[in-house]
Formats: C-alpha cells, sequence, structure tokens
C-alpha cells in the first residue's frame, strides 16, 4: 500500500503536535515526586515490569513483523511501538481493573526515564534488518540515499516530550485542583482528537482502511494483546501478587501512543512517515478498545482478591500494624492463601508462613 | 463468596458467628482518625456470655423486658449480646429519650434493670426514681468511679459473670436453648408522629426473616459504617445481618463521618435521605464553585451518563410504569434506544472513568450500595446518585414489620418506587373508604396494579403486636393483614410506588384532597428552603410553613443575623415567594388546588428530637400545636391570600 498524498495535512500536524503536548502535560500533572520514591519500594514489581516492558514487547514486535511479513516502514513502526515507554492512561485502566496503582504509576515513571536509554539501543538491535531492506528499497527506487535510524533525533524527541511532562509537575507542586484538571481536560482532548485524525483519515483517504492489508491489523492489534497475555504470565510465574500481575499485565500491553507520533514526526521523513503514523494512529485506536475489555474482565475476575487484599490493608490502617486478619478456613481462595502480599505488614507476612 | 449464617434466633446467631468468624473483627470503636480498637466475634460472644450471666445473677428472668438507652457504640450491641444470650428482650431507646418517655416506657414496660450510656443519663433516671416503682438497677456504657447506689459499670456485670461462669455456671447456655422462635427479642416504643408511645413486639423469628431480604450480598471483606441511631430497628437490622455475614461494623458519627468515610471505605451502610441531600447539596456545591472546565467536564459526563442510564432502563424495563405501556409503542421504541446505548457507552465510558469516580470517591468508594430508608427520598436526589453511578436502594418498611417490605434490588432498580415486594412477604392495595382489595384483584384490569389506595402486609416480619394495646393491635392486623397507614400502588413493573400517608392527607374545604409530601420534598430541594411544612385542613386553600437557610439568603444579600430577623426581612418574604412561584407551579406538575398561595417564614428551625423524630421525619401535630397562630394568620389575612 503507498500512500499517495500526506497522511497528515499540515493543520493536524499541528493539532497533532497540541494534543501530544497537553497529553504529556497531563501526565506531569498527575505526577508528584512521592512516585518516583514509590519506585523503591516495590523493587521486584518494577524490576519484572521493566522486563516484561523492554524485554518482551519489543520481541513480541519484533516477532509480529517476521511472522506476519510486514513491509520495512511497518516493522519499523511496530518495534518501535514496542520498545515505547508506559503512558498514563494505564494507570487509569490499572486503577479500574483492580490493579496496583501505585506499582502503574511507579512502572510509568521509571519505563519513561529509561526508555532514554532503552529506545535507541532496542531500536537498533531490532530493526537492522529492515533498514537494511528498505535501503535497498529506496536504492532501486533511485533515491539512491541510505536509511538509518535517526537515533539522536528519537533521544531529542524523547527529551522534548519530556518537557510538558516536567510543566505539568511543576503545576501539580503548585496547585493540585489546576493539576486535576489540566489531567482530565488533557484526557478528553486525547479522544477527542484521536477521533478527529481517524475521522480525517477516513474521510480523506476513503480507501485507506479498506486498503489496509490484513496483517497490518493484526499487529496493531495484537502487539498490545500479547503484552497483556505475557505481562499477565510472567508476573505470576514470578509469584507476584494478583494486583501486581494486573497492573504489570495492563502496563506492558498500553504503550505511551503520543510519544510513538512525537517520535515519527520529528524523527522519520517520508516516504516512511506517514505508513508509520497510520500504524500508530491503528495502535492508538485499537488499545483503547482491547483494554477496556480486558480491564472488564481483569475487574470481573480480580473482584474478591482485591476486596480482601483491601479489607486486609484497611485492618492494618485502623488497627495498627501488628494486627493480622483472620479468615475463616477456606474462605481464602487457595491461589492467594499464602500469598505474603495479602497482607501489607510484617506480622501480617509473618503469620502467613 | 456466600457464607451467610442462618440462625432461629438472635441468641443462635451471636453464638454462631463466633464460631465462623472467630477472630475476625466484628466492631471497631475509633479512638483517633487513625486509630480504631476492634473487637473480634469471639470477644463478642465471650463478653456476651459472661454479661448474660452477670445479669442473671443480677435477677433478669427469661422473657423479661431489659431497658437499653444509649446511642451507637460497642457497648450497645455488648448489652444487647448479653440481654438476648439470658433469654431476656431489650427495650431500646436513644440518649435524647426525654423524662416524659422514660416514666413511660420503663413503667408499661417494667423494666427491672437498664442500661444508660452515660453516668449523666443514669442521674437523670435516677432523679425521676418516686416514679419509677419496678426500676431496681443501671448499668452504665461508659466506666464512671463515682456512682449512686444501684449503678454498676457494665464492665463490673461482666466480672460478676466471668466468676461464676469460671466456677463452671451455664445458665446463660441453658437459657440460649430454651428460645423460642415467637419469643420477643425487642420491645421497640415508637413515638411516631402522633400520640403517646406504642411498644412495637418484635420476635425472632420477625428479625431472622429479615436476613434473606437485604438486597446485597456481604461477606468477610466487607466494611459497614454505622451511623443512623441503632436503636431504630432501621440500622438494628442491618447490624443483625453483618453479624450473619462477618462483616465488620464501624462506629462513626456526625462530626467525624468526612474522615470515616474516606479511612474506612465502607462497602455497605444504611442511610436516610437527609445525608443523601447534603452530600448532593455538597457535590453541587464543589461543581458550582469548581474552574469552568470542570464544570464542564461535570456537566458532559452527567448529560452522557444520564442518556447511557435511561435507555438502559428502558431496555431492561427499568423505567417508572405507573400507567400501562403499549407494547407497540414499546417495540417502536426499542431501536431507538438501543441505538442511542450504543452511540453513548464509549464516550460514557470515558467520563464515567474520569469525571463521575472522583466524585463516588468523595462519597467513599467503595460503596458497593446504599439502602435508604426511614423516609422518602426526592426524586430529583434518587436520579442524581444513581445517574453519578451510586446505587441508592431505596426500600420502605417500618417499626411494625422489623422493618423491610419492599426494597430496590440491584436488579430492579426502579427509580420513583421502593422496590419489589421482598420474598415470602405479600400486599394488598385497598381502596380507604370502602375497604375493598384493589391489588391484587382480577376483576380490576392488569390484577389491579396502578391504582392506589391503603397498603396492607403479611409476612413473616409483621410484629406480633402493640405490648399491651389489645385494641390498637386487633385494629392494626387483621387476619394477619397490618394496615401500615400509607398509600400506594403497584407498578406495571411489580414495583411497590409510595404515596404518602394516609393520615397526613389534606382535604380541603372545597373537598378536594392533596399529598403535602410530595409538595414539601420539592420545596425542601429549593437550596433557599431547609424545612416546610404544607397545612390547609378544611382550609379554602393550602398554606405552607417555611424554614428558610439563613446562610443562603445572607449569600442573596439579605442582612439577618438569625432566622427570627429573616422572618422578618421583607425582601426575603420577595424572595422566598419567588422562589415557590417558580417551583410549586403548574409547568412542574401540580394542580391547581396544590398550589401555595401564602406562607409563613418560621423564626426558628426544626429541632431533632423536638419537631423532627430522629430520623428528621416532621411531627406535624407538634409543629401545628406550637406555630397554630401563624397557620391562623395565614386565612385571616384573606387581603394577601389567593394572590
Amino acid at each position: 500500500m503507498e500512500f499517495t498524498t500526506q497522511l497528515l495535512y499540515p493543520i493536524d500536524q499541528i493539532l497533532l503536535a497540541l494534543m501530544i503536548f497537553s497529553i504529556m502535560f497531563g501526565m506531569g500533572a498527575s505526577l508528584t515526586i512521592d512516585d518516583f520514591k514509590t519506585v523503591m519500594r516495590y523493587p521486584r514489581g518494577i524490576l519484572i515490569g521493566f522486563l516484561s516492558q523492554f524485554g518482551l514487547m519489543p520481541f513480541f514486535a519484533y516477532g509480529l513483523a517476521i511472522f506476519l511479513n510486514l513491509p520495512p516502514a511497518y516493522a519499523i513502526a511496530i518495534i518501535l511501538i514496542g520498545c515505547l515507554p508506559g503512558g498514563t492512561t494505564s494507570n487509569m485502566f490499572a486503577y479500574f481493573a483492580r490493579g496496583s496503582v501505585a506499582l502503574s504509576i511507579a512502572m510509568t515513571t521509571a519505563s519513561t526515564v529509561m526508555a532514554l536509554l532503552m529506545m535507541p539501543i532496542l531500536l537498533e538491535f531490532y530493526t537492522s534488518e529492515f533498514t537494511n531492506a528498505l535501503s535497498a528499497e529506496l536504492q532501486t527506487a533511485g533515491t539512491g540515499t541510505e536509511f538509518v535510524i535517526p537515533t539522536g533525533n528519537i533521544i531529542s524527541s524523547l527529551i522534548l516530550v519530556l518537557v510538558p511532562v516536567a510543566m505539568g509537575m511543576f503545576l501539580r507542586a503548585k496547585s493540585q485542583v489546576w493539576a486535576k484538571t489540566a489531567e482530565d481536560t488533557a484526557g478528553f482532548m486525547g479522544i477527542i482528537v484521536i477521533i478527529y485524525l481517524i475521522g480525517t483519515a477516513f474521510a480523506r483517504h476513503s480507501g485507506l482502511m479498506l486498503q489496509t492489508p490484513i496483517n497490518i491489523y493484526i499487529a496493531a492489534i495484537c502487539v498490545g494483546l500479547l503484552g497483556f497475555l505475557f505481562g499477565f504470565w510472567m508476573s505470576r510465574l514470578f509469584k507476584l501478587s494478583p494486583i501486581f500481575q494486573r497492573a504489570i499485565s495492563l502496563e506492558t500491553g498500553i504503550q505511551n501512543g503520543p510519544i510513538a507520533f512525537a517520535i515519527i514526526l520529528l524523527s522519520f521523513a517520508e516516504p516512511i512517515q506517514s505508513q508509520m503514523l497510520w500504524l500508530a494512529i491503528l495502535y492508538s485506536t485499537f488499545i483503547v478498545i482491547t483494554s477496556s475489555f480486558i480491564t472488564l474482565y481483569y475487574r470481573r475476575v480480580g473482584k474478591f482478591d482485591y476486596e480482601i487484599y483491601k479489607n486486609t490493608t484497611i485492618h492494618n490502617k485502623l488497627f495498627g500494624d501488628e494486627y493480622v486478619s483472620h479468615y475463616p478456613d477456606g474462605f481464602l481462595p487457595k491461589r492467594i492463601e499464602h500469598d505474603p502480599s495479602q497482607g501489607f505488614t510484617p506480622s501480617q507476612i509473618r503469620e502467613k508462613k | 463468596m456466600e457464607n451467610r449464617i442462618v440462625a432461629e434466633n438472635m441468641a443462635q446467631l451471636f453464638q454462631r458467628a463466633a464460631e465462623q468468624y472467630g477472630d475476625l473483627p466484628a466492631f471497631a470503636t475509633r479512638i483517633k482518625e487513625l486509630e480504631w480498637e476492634p473487637v473480634s466475634f469471639r470477644q463478642l460472644y465471650e463478653r456476651g456470655l459472661n454479661l448474660a450471666t452477670g445479669l442473671i445473677d443480677l435477677g433478669v428472668k427469661a422473657n423479661d423486658h431489659v431497658g437499653l438507652f444509649g446511642d451507637n457504640r460497642f457497648e450497645w450491641i455488648l448489652s444487647d449480646c448479653g440481654i438476648q444470650l439470658c433469654g431476656a428482650a431489650d427495650v431500646p431507646r436513644g440518649r435524647d429519650v426525654t423524662d416524659a418517655e422514660l416514666i413511660y416506657i420503663i413503667n408499661h414496660a417494667e423494666i427491672k434493670i437498664a442500661f444508660a450510656e452515660t453516668a449523666q443519663l443514669a442521674n437523670r433516671i435516677i432523679n425521676l426514681k418516686k416514679e419509677l416503682p419496678t426500676l431496681k438497677k443501671i448499668i452504665l456504657h461508659e466506666e464512671s468511679d463515682s456512682k449512686a447506689k444501684n449503678v454498676l459499670n457494665i464492665t463490673e456485670v461482666e466480672e460478676i459473670g466471668k466468676k461464676l461462669r469460671d466456677k463452671g455456671d451455664v445458665q446463660a447456655e441453658s437459657r440460649m436453648k430454651a428460645i423460642n422462635p415467637e419469643d420477643l427479642f425487642t420491645l421497640i416504643y415508637t413515638s411516631g408522629t402522633t400520640g403517646k408511645p406504642k411498644g412495637v413486639m418484635l420476635s425472632h423469628e420477625n428479625i431472622m426473616s429479615q436476613m434473606k431480604v437485604i438486597p446485597i450480598e456481604l461477606n468477610c471483606t466487607d466494611r459497614v459504617l454505622s451511623i443512623l441511631p441503632v436503636w431504630h430497628i432501621f440500622e438494628r437490622v442491618f447490624e443483625v445481618y453483618t453479624i450473619a455475614c462477618g462483616v465488620c461494623t464501624y462506629y462513626t458519627s456526625i462530626r467525624t463521618l468526612g474522615d470515616d468515610l474516606k479511612n474506612v471505605e465502607p462497602t455497605f451502610m444504611g442511610s436516610a435521605p437527609r445525608l443523601w441531600e447534603s452530600l448532593h447539596q455538597r457535590i453541587l456545591k464543589r461543581v458550582k464553585e469548581a474552574h469552568p472546565m470542570r464544570r464542564l467536564l461535570f456537566h458532559t459526563a452527567y448529560f452522557l451518563s444520564k442518556q447511557y442510564k435511561s435507555s438502559l432502563y428502558f431496555m431492561f424495563n427499568r423505567k417508572l410504569k405507573t400507567e400501562k405501556e403499549s407494547s407497540l409503542l414499546r417495540i417502536v421504541q426499542l431501536p431507538f434506544h438501543a441505538l442511542r446505548w450504543l452511540v453513548v457507552t464509549p464516550f460514557y465510558g470515558f467520563f464515567n472513568v474520569a469525571v463521575l469516580e472522583p466524585i463516588r470517591l468523595s462519597a467513599g468508594g467503595s460503596l458497593k450500595a446504599t439502602v435508604s430508608g426511614g423516609g422518602a427520598l426526592p426524586n430529583e436526589i434518587d436520579r442524581f446518585f444513581n445517574y453519578i453511578g451510586i446505587p441508592v436502594l431505596e426500600g420502605y418498611g417500618m417499626t411494625e414489620t422489623s422493618p423491610v417490605i419492599a426494597v430496590r434490588t440491584e436488579y430492579q432498580l426502579v427509580i420513583g418506587t421502593v422496590g419489589p415486594i421482598v420474598e415470602e412477604t405479600e400486599v394488598r392495595i385497598v381502596d380507604l373508604e370502602t375497604g375493598d382489595t384493589l391489588y391484587p384483584d382480577r376483576s380490576h384490569p392488569e390484577n389491579g396494579r396502578g391504582i392506589r389506595g391503603e397498603i396492607h402486609v403479611k409476612g413473616p416480619q409483621v410484629m406480633q403486636g402493640y405490648y399491651k394495646e389489645k385494641e390498637l393491635t386487633s385494629n392494626t392486623i387483621r387476619n394477619g393483614w397490618l394496615r401500615t397507614g400509607d398509600l400506594g400502588m403497584i407498578t406495571f413493573n411489580n414495583c411497590l410506588k409510595i404515596l404518602g400517608r394516609s393520615k397526613s392527607t389534606i382535604v380541603l374545604l372545597s373537598g378536594e384532597n392533596l399529598e403535602p409530601e410530595p409538595i414539601e420534598m420539592r420545596l425542601t430541594q429549593s437550596t433557599l428552603v431547609e424545612h416546610c411544612m404544607v397545612v390547609g385542613q378544611d382550609k379554602k386553600f393550602i398554606g405552607a410553613l417555611i424554614v428558610p437557610d439563613l446562610g443562603e439568603l445572607r449569600a442573596k444579600g439579605i442582612k439577618a443575623e438569625t432566622l427570627a430577623e429573616a422572618s422578618e426581612s421583607e425582601e426575603a418574604q420577595k424572595l422566598i415567594r419567588a422562589e415557590i412561584k417558580k417551583v410549586i407551579s403548574p409547568s412542574n406538575g401540580f394542580k391547581r388546588h396544590e398550589l401555595i398561595q401564602e406562607f409563613e417564614l418560621l423564626p426558628e428551625t426544626f429541632k431533632n428530637g423536638v419537631e423532627l423524630t430522629s430520623l428528621f421525619k416532621m411531627k406535624r401535630h407538634i409543629i401545628q400545636d406550637k406555630y397554630a397562630d401563624r397557620i391562623e394568620a395565614m386565612y385571616t389575612n384573606e387581603s394577601t391570600g389567593g394572590k
């Protein structure tokens, strides 16, 4: 599939830039310095989250690109998406999926910082064969240039999107009320702009949706789903508590879409920019739908263990750290019966052992 | 996970709860904001046994009546436990009980031993000693060192019992075995809104029947906040239910409610309309003061939720149906609602998550649902909370029916009704004048649905009768059917709709009847009006006694320091008159004779326990007597009437 015209008109680009700015600003507005400290409190969760975000996801993205035999531009885009840090949307989903919001926020924070280092390395590692293919393609087309991943540009665009995050954090430190407003407004604007972009893309390139080959759709949908699935199983394998499993699962699957847009717009040029953007748009659209369903599912299966966790934590909060909640025999399901994380304090952990 | 205890009587319930839930917390008392003291089910039962043995030693016989005067606290439930375990029945009443009530109740129920919450209350009782020939001993809830003769601390009684039990005393155990299902577990005196107190006799069987009808399933992971007076059957039934389910009850107070909601994060609580009214106003006020962007977000969210929910209610047959609905019309409308639902859902999803959830958090984020009772919930407030996603399950009942007759459930949440009739219970709608049954009756179309009349009820929850009031009992209960004195109808989706008190119906001089409640409810939703009572029996038109909201009047620029000053102010009069005209108008669905023609601003507010019952219901006759001259003034001043 070729883009005969540009996917985005200048006006769209401005809108997109505005959206990226406000969403990243909103993300900053939802963060506090304490969130960085929280990272230290969940070293195990963060480490496993890190493995699944920067270990599993890029690998799956690469695997999908190979397996579905994607054209180089799309392959690079899907790998780029796979390497992204988590976004604030995942925190909201984690909340509603009865997952650990603190871990989700901590993972978002940690991965956003780590992305500065990890993204260039991972991109270099996974995309080399596709960039070679792309260079070959460009050479046969006669343009004669060699395609390389613009590592420097990627790092500077990453830093650029962190500027509004810092501004948001500054606002948060000044006024919580305003920060909350900024956060919600950003979320609202995000939805409107995504709908607008899909709408206009559909209207202008009426055939675009139909022309897009099925394997591109599969890639856009599956990259998130694989992240959910393996994030969940990996943390389960490492015997993290259910609320952590759900948080890591969602955090792995849901990537920071706006950063992808920013990097593509700032670091890549035509002819592959439009193709990459199209995949990013498709990913951003489908991830909202799939994560909504996953969240509803987690919310249902996680109801019971979350209520136990919540009740136990409140017991410790109100009755003191030494208090141990003794549930009747057979009340706790086998899966969490000996799970130390169901109790938060040393006394509950000792007791369970 | 369902693990509710089924027991035959209260004593057995306490015992089984101790066996099943053991060391889990049963009740928690607040010491500081983040320091609470739990008491486990096992401790409660052990201490209850000691107390029961101590009570037996003090001379309490099986089926005796033991006074229990105090408000919500752990010692209250401990006393109740002790009383139940020795086979006696309690006679509960709040700390705000008046001297006259104390004399009447203690003598009428022949109380020999009474619990009193505070030393102050005990002293009040002692001062009435001459008029209380039966009363022998008072047991205090709070620890006190300097006590009068015949006054004991509750811990002292427990100590007596403990010593006896250590020596092998098992009297309490044998008392427990001898309890019959029809024995009384409580004798509740209702001051009601008229006349002298009546002793409602409720049996173990009565209260145990209620365990099946509470519309929400709870288990050991739930938390209940207790705020309504526990001596009232409505809160009491929840306390019993929480014991059956292994739930911990946390005692809170009006003063600390805000903090406690946040810290305890209750999953369930019994509530009164008053609580929702104040919460509603608080939320609206916060929205009003918020940044315009936030206000816009809120209104958008509320609008979307309204669209979403009303289509959902339509599709699942949960709309208020007071008239028969043509099935053809339904089929025509169905695709429209289905389409609207589909379109709105994704947007509703986002706004529900981003905007409505924080509002729900401010009302205690973990609430699964709440049952509201003890008065009608204004329609607008009812809708508001259901739209923002806090399911308020309004119920209907009375002390005489221990108390639930009907309650909304999660799946039959029809706003504007009190839900379907509970299991094993029958309801008849009876014509007030002829006494004929209107529902269920095959001779009426649709079996009599949609016709208004007096509600009569029959079922396992109906009381044994009024204590020592044979005639009153036989007037109230005939062949097992209890006359509730309330007006209602059965809707076309089988829910009960309450239409007011049959006794508060106002008949105008012209012979036209009207129910004051809907008018009052509408008017009190105005921020300007704190309380109001509609009057006009045998008069040409209706009038209203109004307690304005002083803060709101001052916010509108009226210079008044007190309500008395405000009631004199011409501007205030003008403001209220305009408000009445706006709210109680034909365009809001009021009939001509329901329009308020004249009103009086009252110089002081209605006080809890004086003009209001403990559940904030107006004692109409008291208010009528107190302001008789002002009511008369409204009708003699003909020149201003009818404007």
